[in-house]
């Protein structure tokens, strides 16, 4: 059921770029400028992680380059630390992004890491099925992940377009939200340090630390 | 012998129990206010009890469940795995398709019935699974999701020993199910009491392993798992109850901040 739904989507995906007319509409262009937008990403991501002959620190570096450039990290940061934003003093904001900005740009390249095969062309490895629009400049990319040896992921990527610039900020994985997960978590620990923001900057401080 | 059946009859005891403390609870819930997991709110109001549960079945899983679910891991091969995953989920058929039927989903009944008919015969008793290509793909639902379907709100976060997160509502869809398993009873009215711990304990150990990325994932990468944990689980069974749909303009707002700082200097 699902399988077919998205191999609907995936065909319909495939006629509104080919046939639409003109009329038919910017949604449809949003949607493949943001399919393009990924597969153009998760394209240069696998490129990047699949160098031979490059020592790993390089490979890291050219990685987070290319996540600075693809996400809105700091939007994601920003998103991430919820209502507890305008509680945080200028300083600590200041404080808070630096340190959450290393901290997304790990998480993030950990999981890519993770989840792409090293010895898989990126065509076979991430599969655009579908794209819908979510409001005014929200566009969801649907596409699945197939690792090497598991059952393939699903990955929607919520791509953000302020004028014709694209960045990613929210990556849903099997609908679980990564900025939900960690905006909640945040709140925890701020919480549970009495509701102090400085909570959780001692906690990320010690994280950066150890990592 | 003897002991077996008696611990599966304190299992089921407690399972009552925890089943009949449940029912009202849940119900309490539905007073307060309906939370998605979106929400800053945790709803978590035994988070003492829960991280001390938490607390214990951390070292539970070091001392025994991965260490249990590593050797089951590299002792069967691959394929021997899946098989018994096959067989697992297979078993439990006669489940889904009830689950599909009380929540009204006759596509997922259908699916789930065809699945169990298919890979019965076709795939020798469930060890493999032919049915998932010929377009008849694995659905997980359970009692819990069902309750959810009908609109019990999840009520309270819950953390159960060995079996890890949960709520009132999930807990009590286990306990419901641990009483209307087919397999099991049918198991148990024939002297076969062991068939329902050992495929509780299989089953575990191939969830360990199922869960195994998602587990080092979070202690890896996280400053609270426990808050992690949970908030991983209550969004995957909001999308479960939806059949993984999107939610009906209850997504996420992801609003355009005002007051967001450009990129600090590195």
């Amino acid at each position: 059921m699902t399988r077919r739904f998205f191999l609907a989507c995936a065909a319909l995906l495939a006629i509104a770029g080919w046939a639409a007319p003109p009329a038919l509409a910017q949604s449809a262009d949003r949607g493949a400028a943001g399919a393009k937008f990924i597969q153009d990403l998760g394209q240069r991501a696998i490129g990047v992680l699949t160098q031979q002959n490059v020592s790993r620190d390089e490979i890291r570096r050219e990685f987070r380059a290319i996540l600075q450039e693809g996400f809105d990290v700091p939007y994601i940061g920003r998103f991430v630390l919820g209502r507890y934003w305008q509680q945080a003093t200028p300083q600590q904001q200041q404080e808070y992004l630096q340190l959450v900005e290393r901290m997304i740009v790990d998480i993030y390249a950990d999981r890519f890491a993770q989840y792409a095969g090293q010895d898989l062309a990126v065509d076979q490895n991430l599969k655009i099925l579908g794209t819908r629009a979510e409001g005014e400049t929200d566009t969801i990319v649907s596409s699945q992940i197939v690792p090497a040896n598991a059952p393939p992921v699903a990955v929607d990527w919520r791509v953000r377009d302020r004028d014709g610039r694209r960045k990613v900020i929210d990556v849903a994985v099997e609908n679980v939200s990564m900025s939900v997960t960690q905006r909640n978590e945040f709140a925890s620990v701020i919480q549970r340090g009495g509701g102090q923001v400085e909570a959780l900057l001692q906690a990320l401080r010690q994280r950066v630390r150890a990592g | 012998m003897t002991s077996l059946r008696t611990r599966t009859s304190f299992g089921r005891v407690a399972a009552l129990v925890l089943t009949l403390l449940a029912m009202p609870l849940a119900g309490c819930a539905t007073a307060g206010r309906e939370t998605t997991a979106a929400a800053d709110d945790a709803n978590d109001p035994l988070e003492g009890l829960n991280r001390t549960v938490y607390g214990f079945n951390q070292i539970a899983d070091f001392l025994i469940i991965n260490p249990a679910a590593e050797i089951y891991r590299t002792v069967l091969p691959d394929p021997v795995e899946r098989s018994v995953r096959n067989f697992l989920r297979n078993l439990s058929s006669p489940l889904v398709l009830a689950n599909q039927l009380l929540q009204g989903d006759w596509e997922g009944a259908k699916n789930a019935g065809s699945r169990f008919v298919i890979n019965t015969v076709g795939g020798v008793g469930g060890l493999f699974d032919v049915a998932d290509g010929m377009g008849y793909p694995y659905q997980h639902e359970d009692f819990g999701q069902t309750l959810g379907v009908w609109g019990l709100p999840e009520g309270a976060y819950l953390v159960l020993p060995i079996l890890g997160p949960s709520s009132l509502r999930d807990a009590t869809g286990i306990g419901v199910e641990w009483f209307s398993d087919p397999v099991n009873i049918l198991a148990e009215n024939n002297g076969y009491g062991w068939v329902p711990i050992t495929r509780g304990a299989t089953t575990g150990l191939d969830a360990r392993n199922e869960y195994r990325g998602v587990i080092d994932d979070v202690r890896r990468n996280s400053i609270d798992p426990y808050a992690q944990f949970r908030s991983l689980y209550r969004q995957r069974r909001a999308s479960e109850i939806r059949d993984g749909r999107s939610a009906p303009g209850g997504t996420t707002e992801f609003p355009e901040f005002e007051d967001t700082p450009a990129t600090p200097a590195r």
